[in-house]
């Protein structure tokens, strides 16, 4: 079943197209993996999927009702929830309090009852306080819960944005390049986790990366931009084996 | 009934302690408790489990994983159904998790997680008499589609069922265990050759037990840090076999990683660790120390000589003078406090260290800053522990009196003899082995000590391992190696000297604080290998073999020594799981760097 479909999207700064008339599904429940080379579009189409650019023309459904005319913050309470190419944390604020954040955006309580602190405030609080638990044994990050986000390495910060991402419960959860800059070990273990949240937690997961190895190992459908248009889609070996696209980002 | 096997204590605890706390493990953040009636459920289900999977009386079930809950329900549930149990170390790779499930001839296998299981599921079809593998954690299993693979849940569930039909079953099942029936199988860490898996009977455990309580006098009120590997049998020793004789908590760190932590959070009242750990605090707090504000340092250093002298008294039985009680007083509430609680060890009444000799500098920080350690002598092959002093007869370099269901003579090589009913049973499958070290009901230890005038054991070193030198002078390696292993900058030391003119040594650094001397100091450096060859890093320990050299006698003196370049690990054979050096397989290892220095 179609979670996710974009339809003829296209958006473009003045005169540089950075998307034209691109055509994407993502099936429930998949690994969608988004490759190009550098300036191909494929953080310009996060933004648009996640609201941070309105599309020039064209429009993105999420089941069929579309989310392309909806501000940042009503895309996220929908269920899509995203990370950045650069780790875009609270660096000043603890590993708890940055899961907690994305907890947010389920919370319904106003600011007089959060202040006095009774009633359904403290149920919520306890309850995102138990998810981001949840969260922290899944990624594996009990021994810095309380450390200052700044402090930690890159590749653990890593996993705490993801972590956070997944604190909003997400239906999709967009990755943008969520093993870049990491060593094999690190790799291996984000691998290892993406595999599992799409498993474990059921959530489909479109996934921007350059690392192929990866992509070719994890994803079930890649689908390859180049100039803001697609190229090739289907399974990674269909991929492999279409010219266009070794011709275009595989090099030969 | 009379109470002489490890189910039975187990019974007897239920009924006297029922909802009292018996194992707390961290999860999701906070400590959850177990009750001794709980523990009884879990481990009664998980009986009827196996039962109706198809364990019978001395069939074996290995357990491979870090140390939590389940592994204690599993190993109960196990002896419980006359059973006998395999605790594999969690490190060990593929090979050797192969090696010991053959060995034992394993039927089942309870993993701790997705790690665990890939490593038997690469090794499965060279094991035919593996029947299941039941794993506790079953995060990331989803997608396997092994038939062998159940969870420790449904395993539990299974038995629930059977619980509810036959109430009296399980009880049954409990005294149906008899004392001569081997209980465990622990493998030695095997510094030789392949590790051999010694039985342990329900008689040699309580002997031992028996006799130790005797010097230790634990409480219910007791509490333990489950840190060392479950296998060893030191540890299941504190978690497991001293829970049942006296009835204390044992609490479960959430993590490897977070056990530093946990440990401050619980302030166990009894610790056992072995000398890389006591090491590895003390070097944690002498670097700690020099990165602190200038007053923390200076009350360091006017305090802690303090403490020194205090422990001096004591440990020599002199009374201490008024005005240094009162000084020992101040130092207590501006340092030795809030030290001890940093490390977890403050409301901590016993402090053990086991398994290799720790160095005689190290016993004295820990005395003076009001952390009487105590060295302890034991062996797998004794069931564990067999040599502990009591209160009041700790001394550095000593490991007390035998235990009062131990006998004890020296061989005329000065190799240590015991006897008693917590001598084993004899290594699974290899009775030769046996006869090799069991000789008319002695037990040869294969170490060298010697009596002092109290009746107390001094260790001098594994028999084997005493260096004679060309000019034929008896060296025990390990107090020089301790005695480097002092320094902060020193993780690792391997003395070597047999047969040859002159002592020399390998050393590996503490990387951590190397590289934190560097960073103060300047220098750069890339990785372990730059950091190791660096001029620099070798005239700073050229400083410390030095301050090693003044206190032994000239033909003991380390006249050269190389810096490894590489960090001595499990996987490359070099050590042993619970971080013992290899020395013959790092010897050949190393053959030509040794060459070398001669």
């Amino acid at each position: 079943m179609e979670l996710l479909q974009i339809k003829n999207l296209s958006l473009s700064f003045g005169g540089i197209v950075a998307l034209s008339l691109l055509d994407i599904t993502v099936k429930e429940g998949e690994l969608h993996a988004v490759i190009g080379p550098n300036g191909a579009g494929k953080t310009s189409l996060f933004n648009c999927i996640s609201g941070v650019y309105p599309p020039t023309s064209g429009e993105i459904l999420l089941r069929g009702s579309k989310i392309s005319d909806l501000k940042p913050h009503e895309i996220a309470k929908k269920g899509i929830a995203r990370t950045f190419q650069n780790i875009e944390l609270f660096a000043n604020m603890s590993v708890i309090d940055n899961l907690l954040l994305g907890c947010h955006t389920h919370m319904t309580t106003g600011l007089l009852s959060c202040a006095l602190f009774f009633g359904r405030a403290v149920r919520q609080e306890e309850e995102s306080r138990l998810q981001v638990e949840r969260i922290i044994d899944f990624l594996e990050i009990e021994k810095v819960r309380k450390k200052t986000v700044g402090s930690l390495p890159y590749g653990i910060q890593k996993r705490v944005e993801i972590g956070r991402a997944l604190a909003m419960k997400p239906k999709i959860l967009l990755l943008d390049e969520p093993v870049a800059g990491m060593n094999v070990e690190e790799t291996e273990d984000i691998a290892r986790f993406v595999l599992d949240i799409k498993e474990e937690m059921g959530v489909t997961i479109v996934m921007v990366e350059h690392d192929m190895g990866v992509v070719m190992d994890i994803a079930n459908t890649v689908t390859v931009l180049d100039f803001g248009s697609k190229i090739g889609e289907g399974s990674p070996s269909e991929v492999q084996s279409n010219p266009q696209v070794i011709a275009a980002y595989l090099g030969q | 009934m009379e109470i002489d096997t490890i189910p039975k204590l187990f019974a007897r605890n239920r009924k006297l302690y029922s909802d009292k706390v018996a194992l707390r493990e961290k999860d999701l953040g906070i400590w959850q408790r177990t009750t001794w009636d709980e523990y009884w459920d879990h481990v009664c289900c998980f009986a009827l489990g196996l039962k109706k999977l198809g364990l019978q009386k001395q069939d074996k079930l290995s357990i491979l994983g870090d140390n939590c809950r389940e592994w204690l329900y599993a190993d109960l549930a196990t002896q419980s159904s006359s059973g006998v149990t395999v605790g594999i170390y969690p490190t060990d790779v593929a090979s050797q998790v192969k090696y010991i499930l053959t060995n034992s001839e394993s039927k089942f296998v309870v993993a701790k997680d997705q790690e665990q299981v890939d490593k038997i599921l690469e090794v499965k079809d060279s094991l035919p008499g593996l029947k299941n593998i039941i794993v506790v954690e079953m995060k990331g299993l989803r997608r396997y589609k092994e038939p062998m693979i159940i969870s420790f849940k449904d395993v539990e569930a299974l038995g629930y069922t059977i619980n509810e039909r036959e109430p009296n079953l399980f009880e049954d099942m409990v005294s149906e265990t008899r004392p001569d029936d081997p209980a465990i199988i622990v493998y030695t860490s095997g510094t030789t050759g392949q590790p051999k898996g010694a039985m342990i009977t329900h008689k040699n455990m309580i002997a031992m037990i028996r006799g130790l309580a005797e010097v230790l006098n634990f409480r219910q009120t007791d509490s333990f840090v489950s840190a060392l590997p479950l296998c060893h049998i030191a540890e299941r020793m504190f978690s497991l076999i001293f829970p049942m004789w006296a009835g204390c908590a044992v609490n479960f760190a959430e993590s490897v990683a977070t056990l530093q932590e946990d440990l401050s959070e619980i302030s166990p009242t009894a610790f056992l660790n072995v000398p890389r750990i006591w090491e590895k605090m003390h070097s944690n707090v002498m670097i700690k120390i020099q990165d602190s504000i200038f007053f923390k340092r200076w009350i360091f250093r006017a305090m802690f000589p303090v403490g020194m002298r205090v422990s001096e008294f004591k440990l020599k039985k002199q009374p201490v003078p008024l005005h240094w009680k009162a000084l020992y007083g101040l130092a207590y509430l501006l340092l030795f406090r809030p030290l001890r609680n940093n490390l977890g060890l403050l409301d901590a009444r016993i402090f053990v260290s086991g398994a290799a000799p720790l160095s005689p500098d190290l016993m004295r920080f820990y005395h003076a800053i009001g952390v009487p350690v105590r060295e302890c002598y034991g062996m797998t092959e004794m069931s564990g522990i067999s040599f502990m002093p009591r209160d009041d007869e700790i001394k550095i370099g000593g490991v007390g009196k035998p235990i009062p269901t131990v006998e004890v003579k020296l061989a005329e090589d000065g190799e240590i003899l015991q006897k008693g009913d917590s001598v084993f049973a004899g290594y699974y499958g290899n009775p030769e082995a046996t006869r090799e070290v069991v000789i008319d009901g002695w037990l040869h230890t294969g170490d060298v000590g010697e009596m002092d005038e109290d009746g107390h054991l001094k260790i001098t070193d594994r028999k084997k391992d005493i260096i004679i030198t060309a000019g034929g002078k008896n060296i025990a390696p390990s107090e020089l190696e301790n005695s480097l292993k002092f320094s902060s900058y020193i993780k690792e030391a391997i003395v070597i000297g047999d047969r040859r003119k002159y002592v020399s040594c390998l050393i590996q650094i503490e990387l951590e604080n190397v590289a934190h001397w560097a960073q103060n100091n300047r220098i750069a450096y890339t990785n372990y290998k730059s950091l190791a060859t660096h001029p620099d890093v070798k005239k700073l320990i050229q400083g410390e073999v030095e301050k090693t050299n003044s206190n032994f006698a000239q033909v003991e003196k380390i006249k050269k020594f190389t810096i490894l370049d590489k960090e001595l690990d499990q996987d490359d054979e070099e050590l042993t799981a619970t971080m013992k050096v290899k020395r013959s397989s790092i010897e050949k290892k190393f053959k030509d760097l040794i060459d070398s220095m001669y």
